[in-house]
């Protein structure tokens, strides 16, 4: 029952980020996504019934969650573009803002999100294009990280499998084979550490607003709800 | 030199007012020897620091109200009396005669004075001593001791092992969170940067040692050279403005800056967070004694000794407070949140 309601209030604050923040997407916009987030997908469809908006996807490399976001913008009649992740540089020029949901809003005003966030944000920050992050309050948390590795540890994600487009030289091996293997897997030696964190932490300084439940909220105003909130 | 300072005091003063300060005079005559023992170590230097200041003065507080005895003229209403014949004249007398007073003891004798408002008009002689010295003994254990208590255990979810803490000057807060570190075993070394002419990290650098945590002594202008090495910079606190700036012991300000892509986290109670906000560094600052920058006189030289400087918000990543660390930006909300009834 609980469950229930609080699926229900979930619902009920996804409507209100995606009414507060549909406002901040003007006509003719290019708007850079990262990850597979709800908020921002009902925020960016509720915008796109009253403007024209173009939507760009990073792959969102090793789940690929930028194509599943791809593919539901599509559907839903969203211009659709998708880049890879290291083409966040190259492709930052051509867009007028990035939106972004997170797993986690931390006391310092920053977010901690899909991995990659924080090399967008930094990218963003240094070409003058507007970060927004889109999240219900229920995300904001008594964390108070000051640097990457400052994280709470976050369980162990699986050695990443380079899948179809890896290039042969990274497969080693050339044309289709019938060795049994999967076209395209990478074999590495164990001694070669992989290291593929779920999530980095994003500090405040480079996200421009808010999107929330509560309204439009700056990084500092965050503070100012959690101290009220755990008074 | 003399035009371009907005200091309130003219700098021609401090020829004057280091001269030395004797006991009593016409202004100490009707104090309390307490007052003016107080008042000279104040005057010495004998006793720094805002917390240790702020005790002291609480402490002699106490001693007073206990003593406190008004004349048969006296009837009804106390604490007219209370507050201009015992609170006032000794605040003032440390102020205007002994040294500047510091933003935490300013906060903490606000607080006495509505202390005072707060209490029943008739009250008797008896009950008024017992409920301000309760009163004042219970803000320097919730204030200060517990607050440094809570403080250490914030700040120690941040430090990890490995770690190399630079700390600057002396700051007992500080202090108490590299002891109790270490109590914990924890494997850290700590880098501590000192500067003239107070050399107040001397006093840092012995208590750690006594505890055997590896140390480093260097003085400020080897600051960039060890920076590299540092994990995250421990700073003391004399007072908070509202916009999230440190207000510290001169050379505060140059450690922020050298660390800048470092973490830097202010450890400061909060009842040293003043509503005022200050812009630069020059404005209101205090003067110290001249003759330690320089002995010696020059016709047209003058020593400037300064005591505190500004360190804007950005340059610090956290303020660990007892209700947690905050950005800088939060420092207004704390200041609204622990003062409820206060008016700012």
């Amino acid at each position: 029952q609980r469950g229930e309601r609080f699926a229900d209030i979930s619902l009920a604050a996804r409507d209100r980020i995606a009414r507060v923040g549909a406002d901040f997407v003007q006509d003719g916009h290019v708007i850079l996504v990262h990850g597979w987030s709800r908020v921002v997908a009902s925020l960016l469809t509720l915008a796109s019934q009253t403007k024209h908006i173009s939507v760009i996807c990073l792959e969102g490399r090793p789940d690929a969650a930028g194509i599943k976001a791809a593919k539901f913008y599509d559907n839903n009649g969203i211009p659709t573009k998708v880049v890879l992740d290291s083409a966040m540089g190259f492709i930052m020029e051509s867009v007028d803002m990035v939106l972004v949901g997170a797993e986690g809003v931390v006391e310092n005003g920053g977010i901690v999100n899909k991995l990659g966030t924080y090399g967008l944000a930094i990218c963003a920050k240094e070409h003058g294009v507007p970060f927004y992050v889109a999240a219900e309050s229920y995300k904001f948390a008594r964390l108070y990280p000051l640097h990457q590795q400052d994280l709470p540890p976050m369980g162990g994600l699986p050695r990443i499998d380079f899948v179809d487009t890896a290039c042969w030289q990274a497969t080693g091996r050339k044309g289709n084979d019938t060795d049994g293997g999967i076209p395209g897997r990478v074999e590495l030696s164990t001694r070669v550490e992989i290291n593929n964190p779920a999530c980095d932490f994003t500090p405040a300084k480079f996200i421009t607003l808010l999107f929330t439940d509560l309204g439009v909220l700056t990084t500092s105003a965050v503070s100012d709800e959690l101290i009220r909130l755990y008074q | 030199l003399h035009s371009i300072y907005l200091c309130p005091i003219d700098p021609l003063q401090h020829a004057d007012e280091f001269s030395g300060v004797t006991l009593g005079g016409a202004a100490g005559s009707s104090l309390d020897s307490a007052v003016l023992k107080l008042g000279l170590l104040y005057a010495q230097g004998v006793i720094r620091g805002g917390n240790a200041r702020c005790r002291a003065m609480l402490l002699v507080y106490c001693q007073l109200i206990e003593e406190y005895d008004p004349p048969a003229s006296v009837i009804g209403d106390l604490r007219p009396h209370l507050d201009s014949n015992l609170l006032k004249p000794a605040f003032q007398y440390w102020t205007e005669h002994c040294r500047p007073h510091s933003v935490s003891m300013g906060n903490a004798f606000t607080f006495l004075k509505s202390a005072v408002a707060s209490l029943e008009r008739n009250i008797s002689l008896g009950e008024l001593k017992e409920v301000l010295q309760e009163t004042i003994e219970a803000y320097i254990r919730e204030r200060m001791e517990f607050a440094d208590k809570a403080i250490a255990g914030h700040v120690s979810c941040k430090i990890v092992n490995g770690d190399v803490l630079l700390v600057y000057g002396h700051s007992e807060v500080i202090l108490k969170v590299l002891l109790q570190q270490k109590e914990l075993n924890k494997q850290f070394r700590v880098i501590c940067v000192d500067s003239r002419p107070l050399l107040e990290g001397r006093k840092t650098l012995l208590a750690l040692r006594e505890a055997c945590i590896p140390c480093t002594y260097i003085l400020l202008n080897c600051i960039s050279y060890v920076m590299k090495d540092v994990t995250k910079v421990l700073l003391g606190a004399s007072a908070l403005m509202t916009d999230g700036s440190l207000l510290g012991r001169v050379g505060t300000a140059c450690v922020a800056l050298t660390a800048q892509r470092k973490s830097v986290l202010v450890c400061c109670e909060t009842y040293k967070i003043s509503n005022r906000v200050q812009l630069e560094s020059i404005t209101g600052n205090e003067l110290g004694d001249p003759n330690l920058v320089y002995e010696g006189k020059q016709e047209s030289l003058r020593m400037l000794n300064l005591l505190y400087d500004l360190t804007p918000s950005n340059y610090i990543s956290g303020i660990v407070t007892e209700m947690g660390i905050v950005p800088p930006t939060s420092v207004a909300v704390l200041l609204r949140e622990m003062n409820p009834n206060e008016i700012i």
